[in-house]
């Protein structure tokens, strides 16, 4: 499956990035996420819990690691989620890059692979689930971007 | 054996009773006192390393009582066994990769069980997966046949040297010849996918080790209850006589219900023997779409080489036939495809050569129509682009090639599934397509119908297309008859039943033999501990094999019967006739005896049996054919394509077919009805969609589509009969016959009516999806 | 396991009385509480519909219900059709004998329970409205032609015993 899409942050690029580091963070914006602690330089892992159509708020184990980090432009987001009812696998690769008036565009592209129950019974909701989750994430990462900012 | 009183007549079932009630018997109605629950964990990946299974949690949580991973299984753990051998064809290859029981170093298929939970109750099982902790590492998937075979695929089997299961060539005359000589070649790559079996009913496993006694009971939904005994007392160590394997009422089983030997079917026998408790397992429909056998992955890439009146000169068909993870079932599957392609056809050069591969998907073994669908596709879209070509009418060119009443038995000099020669015994095609043009109303149809709706904007297309059908294969199956002293007849045999109405079709033989009511024969099936010889219900084969299994143990029972009758009534034996139930004095109705006294002679308190005698009326048969009978049929339909939703609504549907003599037409047209809806579902709603990570994408009946009742048409039916010489009742199978000629004939079909686009149909299933895109493409290339 | 619900229902006339889990299906009471096993499950999602049984009237696919959304309701399962006794069946199983509307028979008890209140709003029905009432139960086995059959017989018969007793 593949994820992406663009998002224009209103906040300079080193703020939005350092938002991108922090676990905290990036839990926040990893929709479900219900814990997500760093074990290591660039390495986190913690636990999600998502709802996908018949298959109820079902818990995963996820581990990601950034790699292939160009600081402050872009880098590449290993995902390993497993749960009861399934898994995800694969790459996010995000970039950020200056935009004019002191905005920041973030270009992500995410392809994961999808498997055991969450593909077999899910697959028609993969989609509307994805999109939805990502809005959310985006949302997220723009209120905390905004909080920063300050007023 | 010709119609009587009760052989060929449309008699309702004796089964139907237990059945609307309530009353019958599934394994998921076996309750046992202290019965125990399992469920299996099983791979969410198709393809992966397994590094470790971790089942402490699990074994932890309240009500789980145990929980198994391989490792677990000691020496127990072993790869399933080679169920079907291949036949001795020369040069062929064929490597041997049967399933395990759980899941060790390595995971191939999504749905392959790593783990088993036995605890109080089902829910409690289910909530214990979660606990077990698996450490796999993903691999590359291997999921599409060419690919398979490339140099740098992932391996599937460590053993072996790529992920090539078998390799197969068959050949007579000479192709290339044929080829030279011909006025017309035409050549398509074809293409099949997989379909779900789909019974109602899921597997089901109860298996029961009595401690005390010594004795394991198997409740199985399974198509051959006496393999299965057999190859579990040599897996447990136990003698044959100390299983018992029970297939109850079968709520359908298509194949895939064969002796497979599944991982769950081998798994709970042995734990029910280690921790001395009841166990069932009832797979879910999920675990179904995973976990149970599939069948119809092939590529073929394939010629026909015609003359200029459209005679047949050869055929070549090279072919890639997916096996899945494992292959236990042998060759028969592919073979099936490359016998069954010559058809009804006088093919005198023929080279047909498949390599069957390992892929990361669930493992094929036959449904309904084992590989003879691809055949009968190839062959029949062969002959409609030929006929096209040479501007011949397409029933025109079929007629050609048919071969004539006098040239049976006829070799095709290519060895069959059962290693015997593909030698048909009987057929005369002629008389069924004529019968099927004058049911569907061919010419007129062509000629009238379809130009006055096509002047009309409409797109009505027509099919017509035959098939044969090897049936009714050996080796053998047996049958015991028996005369109670009630009067009433019990029969015993060792096929199992899923739904054909055996109880019925074997009373009607039983019956006509004895003369005695068909309600007062009952026939007990699928329960080793009541006929313990015989393989299975497959390959239609339950009617011409067990059924001239009952008509052999009839007649000795009839000889039993006159004997003691005779003695009796002091006449000769050949002076008795049997009559309603009764042995009486030919012509002299008043002197007679009712067979249930018969029965109470023949076992007697007092006096002595004397040597050479035996007690009792009762006998038993045996019945093996040298090879299987050769059904045919035609199929013929008439569609409607919706250009704009690209739907297909099925107008009218028309089977002649020819079984031989017909036990009950009643049961037979029914067979057919439901295969032909069966091949509904292979053509145009049921696909097994795998993504290239090997992950099954419709899973469920949300997303899987099988027919409903408004999607299939009433068929409208045909008979000719050609009796077969092979075996005493003159029978042939027809169990898989509906469901085989249909992707072939729905293609033609759909083709017809789109004629205006010139689309064409190398492929199913389609789906209103599919057919959008052919008919697009056909549109660019048009106007390209 | 969660805590257990007091549940009093009455099914095919009998009432029973039973403490359960609040997850039990309707489905698993019926086979595996109360030992109906007539009930069959398909696919434990709500779509092959052999699991229908009526709830005061209503069909309604067992497996998509709770056994503690029953209580204090009447359910009628296949065992409940027909008069107690081996060889009486209602005249819809009589009908579906006759017709030869059923093979493996795992279907059947969900289509028998789906059509009784069929045919009670719709005695009459065409092979349209049949094939529509049936159109949410999957059979794999007769292709529905003998199942459209046996229903038209069974409104046919009951048409003539309308007709005899008025």
């Amino acid at each position: 499956m593949i994820v992406e899409g663009d998002f224009t942050f209103q906040g300079p690029r080193e703020t939005v990035w350092g938002l991108l580091q922090d676990p905290e963070v990036l839990a926040k914006a990893l929709p479900g996420t219900k814990e997500l602690t760093q074990v290591a330089p660039d390495q986190y892992e913690g636990v999600m819990q998502v709802a996908l159509g018949p298959i109820t708020a079902a818990k995963f184990t996820v581990k990601v690691e950034l790699k292939d980090k160009v600081v402050p432009e872009r880098y590449d987001m290993m995902i390993d989620g497993r749960g009861p009812v399934g898994y995800t696998r694969g790459v996010a690769k995000v970039t950020l890059a200056e935009h004019g008036d002191g905005a920041t565009v973030m270009t992500y592209r995410a392809d994961l692979q999808i498997g055991g129950k969450v593909a077999a019974v899910g697959q028609r909701l993969l989609d509307s689930v994805s999109k939805m989750m990502t809005k959310k994430g985006l949302d997220a990462l723009n209120d905390e971007l905004k909080k920063r900012l300050g007023p | 054996m010709t119609a009587g009183r009760y052989f060929g007549q449309s008699i309702r079932r004796n089964e139907d009773a237990r059945l609307l009630t309530g009353r019958a018997l599934f394994v998921d109605d076996v309750h046992l006192d202290g019965m125990l629950h399992v469920a299996f964990l099983r791979s969410d990946f198709a393809h992966g390393t397994l590094r470790g299974v971790d089942c402490a949690a699990a074994r932890a949580r309240d009500g789980v009582v145990a929980v198994y991973s391989a490792e677990d299984l000691g020496d127990y753990w072993q790869p399933g066994p080679l169920l079907v051998p291949p036949p001795p064809i020369k040069g062929h290859v064929f490597h041997v990769a049967t399933q395990v029981p759980l899941a060790r170093h390595k995971v191939r298929h999504v749905g392959e069980p790593i783990a088993m939970i036995v605890a109080e109750s089902r829910y409690v099982a289910e909530d214990a997966l979660a606990d077990i902790e698996v450490d796999l590492e993903p691999l590359e998937a291997v999921v599409d046949v060419e690919r398979a075979l490339a140099v740098d695929s992932p391996r599937i089997h460590e053993h072996l040297e790529s992920n090539l299961a078998a390799h197969v060539v068959q050949q007579k005359g000479d192709y290339a010849r044929a080829r030279d000589d011909a006025a017309v070649v035409v050549a398509r790559r074809f293409r099949y996918d997989r379909g779900a079996s789909a019974p109602m009913e899921n597997r089901g496993i109860v298996a029961h080790w009595d401690a005390r006694a010594e004795e394991l009971t198997l409740w199985d939904t399974t198509q051959a209850p006496i393999p299965i005994r057999n190859g579990l007392a040599r897996l447990l160590g136990l003698m044959e006589s100390q299983v018992r394997v029970v297939a109850p009422f079968i709520g359908g089983g298509f194949g895939p219900k064969i002796m497979m030997f599944y991982p769950e079917e081998v798994l709970l026998p042995w734990a029910s023997m280690q921790l001395s408790v009841p166990l069932k397992w009832i797979e879910d429909r999920q675990e179904s779409f995973y976990g149970t056998t599939q069948e119809r992955g092939q590529v073929h890439d394939a010629e026909i080489a015609v003359t200029k009146d459209g005679t047949i000169l050869g055929v070549r068909d090279v072919f890639l036939h997916d096996s899945g993870a494992y292959d236990p079932y042998g060759l028969t599957v592919p073979i099936n495809s490359q016998c069954t392609l010559l058809g009804p056809y006088r093919v005198p050069n023929y080279y047909s050569e498949f390599t069957a591969v390992f892929t990361n998907k669930t493992i094929v073994t036959p449904v309904r129509g084992a590989g003879r669908q691809h055949g009968v596709f190839v062959m029949e879209r062969l002959l409609d682009l030929a006929a096209r070509k040479l501007g011949i009418d397409r029933v025109q060119i079929r007629k050609r090639n048919y071969l004539s009443p006098d040239e049976f038995p006829h070799d095709h000099a290519i060895l069959f599934q059962d290693s015997a020669p593909l030698l048909y015994d009987s057929g005369d095609y002629l008389p069924s397509m004529e019968k099927a043009e004058e049911l569907i109303g061919y010419r007129a149809f062509i000629e009238e119908e379809q130009p006055r709706l096509r002047a009309e904007g409409r797109h009505v297309g027509l099919g017509i297309v035959s098939y044969v059908e090897g049936t009714g294969i050996g080796p053998y199956e047996g049958a015991r008859v028996t005369v109670e002293p009630s009067g009433r007849v019990r029969v015993a045999t060792g096929v199992g039943t899923q739904g054909q109405g055996h109880f019925t079709a074997f009373a009607q033989i039983v019956a006509e033999v004895l003369d005695v009511d068909v309600t007062n024969v009952q026939v007990i099936t699928g329960d080793t501990r009541e006929f313990g010889w015989g393989t299975g219900t497959f390959a239609s084969r339950g009617a011409v094999v067990a059924g001239s299994a009952c008509y052999e143990a009839a007649l000795r029972v009839r000889d039993k019967i006159t004997k003691l009758a005779g003695e009796a009534l002091e006449v000769a034996p050949d002076d008795i006739e049997l009559s309603n139930g009764r042995a009486q004095v030919k012509g002299v109705p008043s002197r007679a005896l009712e067979l249930g006294e018969l029965a109470v002679r023949a076992n007697p308190l007092r006096g002595a049996v004397r040597p050479g005698t035996e007690p009792g009326l009762e006998s038993t048969a045996y019945f093996g054919p040298a090879r299987g009978s050769t059904a045919n049929g035609v199929h013929a339909m008439i569609v409607e394509v919706d250009p704009e939703t690209a739907m297909v609504e099925i107008k009218r549907y028309v089977v002649v077919h020819d079984c031989g003599h017909v036990i009950n037409p009643l049961l037979v047209e029914a067979q057919v009805q439901g295969g032909v809806a069966h091949g509904i579902g292979n053509a145009f709603y049921e696909q097994l969609v795998y993504n290239e990570d090997g992950q099954l994408l419709n899973a469920s009946f949300m997303d899987y589509l099988v027919p409903t009742s408004t999607d299939v048409p009433s068929v409208e039916m045909g008979h000719v009969v050609t009796p077969s010489p092979l075996n005493p009742l003159g029978v042939k199978g027809v169990g898989e016959a509906g469901a085989i000629p249909t992707g072939a004939l729905f293609a033609q079909a759909v083709e017809d009516a789109l004629r205006d686009l010139n689309v064409e149909v190398c492929e199913i299933p389609l789906s209103p999806n599919r057919l959008f895109d052919l008919m697009r493409e056909a549109g660019a290339s048009a106007r390209g | 396991m969660g805590p257990s619900i007091p549940v009093k229902v009455s099914v095919n006339g009998v009432p029973y009385e039973r403490r359960v889990e609040p997850r039990l299906l309707l489905s698993d009471f019926l086979r595996h509480e109360l030992g109906l096993t007539g009930t069959h499950v398909g696919c434990e999602h709500g779509v092959c519909g052999a699991c229908t049984v009526l709830v005061d009237g209503e069909a309604v696919r067992s497996c998509l219900m709770l056994a503690v959304q029953v209580r204090d309701r009447d359910v009628m399962t296949v065992e409940g059709l027909a008069a107690s006794g081996q060889d009486t069946l209602h005249p819809l199983q009589a009908a579906f004998r006759d017709a030869h509307g059923l093979q493996c028979g795992f279907c059947t008890p969900g289509i028998l329970m789906t059509l009784i209140p069929f045919l009670e709003e719709n005695p009459r029905p065409s092979e349209e409205e049949i094939r529509y009432a049936i159109s949410g139960n999957l059979c794999r086995c007769t292709g529905y032609q003998n199942i459209v059959e046996a229903t038209r017989l069974a409104a046919d018969r009951a048409a003539q015993r309308e007709g005899s007793t008025a």
